[in-house]
């Protein structure tokens, strides 16, 4: 009856911000992120991708209580850049290997399609390699080709 | 990526099924990795079963039981991202044709024999008319041909799934609402039924220690993936700088979604999070930095309250730096979470106390007398 709502875990409440900094006072170039309805998912790979970058002194990050949808991500700086920024450039070298992962992944899925039919080894099954057209399947083929 | 950053990700497709693809991802690192697996099992919306009203339930199962078994029977969930809203984001009250999907079941057994009641009873029904919402949209000509319907209801090779079994004079009559929702919500949301994830077969890094009674070797066989990398020589010296770089994935999916699209979609959801952190940045990060100036010992959070709960983030600012400074400030203590890889602070367990940071440290003493003041 008193349970919060279930997407409240992960969905921005009206007005909330996504992200709070908090810039620390006694560590040069340092600062504490809070990145709110967020989990490991994202604070694990921010924080293994600030490490790789040389400008990067310190990067931490925790997921203070399971119950509490929220991480903090402690960052310092050598002082070449802001702490901020660095995040901001970390997450923007993510999408990039996000996407050319994506174009690979595109490739090899169109390459198997296409060793499938050709084999007949699939087609006389019945089977087809996508999983994702046609028959109880649904469609989601298409829908991808649109992006 | 560390140690290998410049190196482009690689991803070799082993085999796709319909309903499985193996895949090896090299050239990224392991909290990558992770997190796509993390992705791909808890973010990816689909439709489930979410609310049952039940009219009739003779059979032997009680009401709750058949409800939550219900909820687990997969459904067509196909390019759910454009062909059903949440319900949390449509104008509508409850539920409407945008946001949600009605199944009926409705069996009664007239005949001697046990009758299956099976997901392949489950009849998609329109929405009618009067709980209709009149705003327009487009979600349902996006929508297959099957969209919200249990898997395998339009396939003969595939067996459905046994939701009960009735006898003679036994009667269900149940109306099922379907919404969209992700796993991290239930996991009957969840397209995966597994996820498969495996790096250094071998164990060359020593991520994990094997028990064994006599010989190692002879009482952990290798896995399949064993077979990808070269085994390592008996006398070789560990090598600690050594990072785990190639991943073996098996994503197999429930049938609401295809592996492609679930691969597709977790890369692309990763995609949308770390955007939105992005845009949460440029506009959370231009006002902090006008507002800090002014009045900096106020943090415009409330600091982690798990060593303190309750604390006014403004009585907590004024006294930052000014309590004594203590080792055991929130960054210490450790909650009972488990880190997605490890440990609770995955770089520097020292660094909480021992280097006094500001505010941090100073909250040793959360019951000091005039704490509130």
């Amino acid at each position: 009856m008193n349970a919060p709502a279930r997407h409240e875990s992960y969905v921005l409440d009206d007005g909330e911000k996504a992200v709070e900094v908090i810039e620390d006072t006694k560590i040069p170039n340092a600062a504490t992120i809070k990145i709110v309805k967020q989990d490991h998912t994202l604070g694990n790979m921010l924080r293994a991708q600030l490490l790789a970058m040389p400008q990067v002194l310190f990067a931490g990050y925790k997921v203070p209580h399971p119950l509490h949808p929220y991480f903090i991500i402690k960052i310092q700086t050598d002082g070449t850049v802001t702490p901020q920024k660095i995040l901001e450039q970390a997450c923007t070298k993510l999408i990039g290997t996000m996407s050319s992962l994506e174009t690979k992944f595109k490739r090899e899925f169109s390459y198997k399609d296409v060793e499938g039919t050709a084999g007949g080894v699939t087609a006389a099954t019945g089977e087809d390699p996508y999983g994702t057209t046609g028959g109880a399947w649904g469609r989601g083929g298409d829908y991808l080709d649109i992006i | 990526m560390q140690g290998h950053d410049d190196g482009e990700p690689t991803v070799r497709i082993r085999e796709v099924k319909k309903d499985r693809v193996n895949f090896v991802l090299g050239n990224v690192d392991l909290a990558f990795a992770n997190s796509l697996r993390r992705v791909m099992m808890a973010d990816i919306p689909t439709v489930a079963i979410d609310m049952v009203e039940i009219e009739t339930n003779t059979s032997v199962l009680p009401d709750e039981f058949i409800a939550h078994r219900l909820g687990m029977v997969p459904l067509v969930s196909a390019n759910c991202d454009e062909a059903i809203r949440y319900t949390r984001d449509c104008v509508c009250l409850a539920g409407c044709s945008f946001c949600s999907m009605i199944l009926e079941l409705k069996v009664s057994c007239h005949d001697d024999n046990t009758m299956d009641v099976t997901s392949d009873h489950l009849e998609v029904v329109p929405f009618p008319p009067d709980e209709e919402s009149a705003d327009p949209g487009e979600e349902l000509s996006k929508r297959g041909e099957w969209f919200g319907h249990p898997v395998g209801k339009h396939d003969r090779n595939v067996p459905p799934v046994l939701i009960t079994k009735i006898r003679k004079g036994q009667e269900l009559k149940i109306r099922c609402i379907a919404k969209k929702g992700i796993a991290k919500e239930h996991a009957k949301f969840s397209p995966c039924s597994a996820v498969s994830f495996e790096y250094d077969p071998h164990n060359k890094l020593r991520h994990t220690t094997y028990w064994y009674e006599t010989d190692i070797k002879g009482e952990w066989p290798l896995s399949e993936n064993a077979k990808e990398e070269e085994a390592p020589r008996d006398d070789e010296p560990f090598n600690f700088n050594a990072k785990p770089n190639k991943f073996y994935f098996e994503v197999e999916t429930d049938g609401s979604l295809g592996p492609q699209e679930v691969v597709m979609k977790g890369l692309a959801e990763l995609q949308t999070k770390l955007a939105n952190l992005i845009l949460g940045l440029k506009i959370g990060g231009a006002d902090q930095i006008d507002i800090m100036p002014d009045d900096v010992p106020v943090p415009h959070v409330p600091p982690p309250d798990n060593a303190w709960s309750g604390g006014d983030p403004n009585t907590w600012g004024m006294h930052a730096g000014s309590a004594s400074g203590g080792s055991s400030s929130g960054w210490s203590q450790t909650s009972p979470t488990r880190g997605g890889a490890g440990s609770q602070w995955s770089n520097d367990a020292s660094w909480g106390g021992a280097t006094g940071t500001a505010g941090w440290a100073s909250a040793s003493s959360p019951q000091t007398n005039g704490w509130k003041q």
